[in-house]
């Protein structure tokens, strides 16, 4: 939730959509199939540039959301960088059973530039997380072709997760206020009469919902305003001028023995 | 308000799936332009009943006519119908499922046919009519009570209906939202569009409503203009209601001898002050009179 705070107050939410989200998926394209180191330093430091310097995302946030996934890097690559041989391997060894817990050079730069991409790869995401919220994307996701009823229930979900969220924090603020968080047994008591009290009046809105939207002529289809932000044709051309420089350096970094 | 009848409802009685009987047998008619008020406990039925009124629910006995048609319940039918009642929910949070303002006020207008470009400007007028504006790039879960029922007059208005039914508008909103809301109806009226809203507050449908509609137990228990309905301490006592507080100073005035007897009731605290005036004035004059 705190993701869409950011998101709506991020100084380039006003930017088209269109171009956020090909900047994103462009440079992680490029950045997965070039697997390279150099290529994914310059999408990292391009991505956390865009977001934080042209965006005005707290740096300190968006360092944290890359950590997020920091831990599950380094247990994911540690396993490909460690391999079980039963000869001695170049660059280090650990004699077990009847073989060796080894790494070698080239596992690790694999490991290594595994990691490196995919750090990459998650900033480009994050770069468009913090700068788009969700209805910008759904336009987008529109114009794409994306199947209507998946288009529908995102609209649906995005906007009763915060009706539903501020129900279930207004029970459980009332449930505090009457000890109902006085021990374990308690609370998970309680956490269990509130979560259906939310199902029930989810269930109580998901009619009224529908009544409203009948009123409106719904036709079983939700027909709405596409409108969303321009792009300006510099904006354009940046943008198509810094995708086709990153291609190019990502096949220059290919024919030099890729780095 | 004009002479012609636009809305009438004829034996309408109405038993959820459950067996409650929600309505049981009410006829009314509405005049075009017309404000009506319908007041009534909770659970009284006012809400089921303006369900009604767009074809929402379909009477277990009764009908429902509009302009005189009486709704027609195929698809096509209720298209026509809804096109022109549109209901104003009680709370905007069942209403609005866009997080998107803009987008959120486009949707009765596109099902009603208009295309993208036309569907935009009609939504850009209402928005500049309903002083949305200012937060119309909020999302809709960081707006205001106040702003989201502006929201959600703003659905309905944008689809230019002759009648617009509001359940309880002013409910859970501070004054100055309660103010600007009222302000909004009136505008509605002015347009000439028939509202017809449901209320707890005598001393607004005191001063607003053309008719007073009580609604009890499914019934309607009587009808008429809010000084006819307010003067029945009976009813008042039936319905649990309590007399507006410009009447009952009013006939404390009138009992006390600083008013004559005979005064249409007031409707506003404006008149109530222009009377005592006034009277004040008479007096003035007459002992100047009685000097000479």
């Amino acid at each position: 939730m705190v993701l869409d705070k950011i998101a709506y107050a991020s100084q380039w939410r006003k930017k088209s959509p269109y171009l956020k989200s090909a900047l994103a998926t462009g440079t992680l394209l490029i950045c997965t199939c070039a697997q390279s180191f150099v290529i994914s330093a310059i999408a990292l430091l391009v991505m956390s540039w865009l977001a934080v310097s042209c965006g005005k995302t707290s740096p300190a946030y968006f360092i944290k959301l890359l950590a997020a996934p920091l831990l599950f890097l380094t247990a994911g690559t540690a396993v490909i960088a460690v391999n079980f041989s039963p000869d001695p391997l170049d660059l280090c060894n650990l004699a077990f059973a009847d073989g060796y817990i080894a790494v070698s050079r080239a596992s690790l730069l694999y490991a290594l530039r595994l990691a490196c991409v995919s750090l990459a790869s998650v900033s480009c995401l994050y770069f468009l997380s913090v700068t788009t919220p969700m209805p910008d994307l759904i336009v987008v996701l529109r114009s794409l072709k994306c199947p209507w009823l998946v288009i529908e229930l995102m609209v649906m979900m995005y906007r009763y997760i915060f009706v539903l969220l501020d129900m279930a924090v207004a029970i459980s603020r009332a449930q505090d206020c009457r000890l109902g968080n006085r021990d374990a047994k308690t609370a998970i008591y309680s956490m269990g009469s509130m979560l259906s009290a939310v199902l029930m009046k989810a269930l109580q809105r998901a009619s009224q919902l529908f009544d409203a939207m009948e009123s409106r002529c719904y036709d079983g289809k939700l027909h709405l305003l596409n409108e969303t932000w321009q792009t300006r044709p510099s904006e354009r051309v940046a943008a198509g001028g810094y995708l086709a420089g990153l291609a190019a350096a990502a096949f220059l970094c290919r024919s030099f023995g890729g780095i | 308000m004009t002479e012609k009848t636009i809305l009438s409802v004829r034996g309408l009685s109405y038993t959820y799936p459950d067996g409650t009987k929600a309505l049981q047998g009410v006829d009314l008619d509405v005049r075009q332009g017309e404000k009506v008020a319908f007041m009534g406990a909770n659970g009284s039925g006012k809400s089921t009943f303006f369900l009604h009124l767009n074809g929402v629910y379909k009477p277990s006995a009764g009908s429902v006519y509009i302009d005189g048609v009486p709704i027609n319940y195929s698809r096509k039918g209720l298209l026509q119908v809804r096109r022109k009642v549109g209901i104003v929910f009680q709370d905007p949070d069942s209403q609005l499922f866009s997080a998107s303002v803009a987008q959120e006020i486009s949707f009765g207008v596109l099902n009603l046919g208009a295309s993208q470009e036309e569907a935009k400007n009609k939504v850009d007028a209402v928005i500049e009519e309903l002083e949305i504006a200012p937060f119309r790039e909020k999302p809709t879960h960081f707006l205001s009570g106040g702003q989201k029922k502006r929201v959600s007059i703003a659905d309905i208005a944008v689809m230019e209906p002759d009648i617009i039914i509001l359940d309880e508008p002013s409910s859970a909103l501070d004054p100055y939202h309660v103010e600007m809301i009222d302000a909004l109806i009136d505008r509605l009226s002015q347009r000439g569009i028939t509202v017809l809203l449901s209320t707890h507050d005598v001393e607004r449908a005191m001063c607003w409503a053309d008719r007073v509609v009580l609604f009890c137990e499914g019934k309607i228990a009587a009808q008429g203009s809010p000084e006819e309905i307010f003067s029945q301490e009976e009813l008042m006592e039936l319905t649990h209601l309590k007399k507006p507080v410009i009447y009952q100073l009013f006939d404390s005035l009138k009992d006390a001898g600083m008013l004559p007897q005979g005064l249409p009731v007031p409707r506003t605290v404006q008149q109530l002050t222009h009377y005592i005036e006034h009277a004040k004035e008479n007096k003035e004059q007459r002992s100047k009179t009685q000097q000479l």
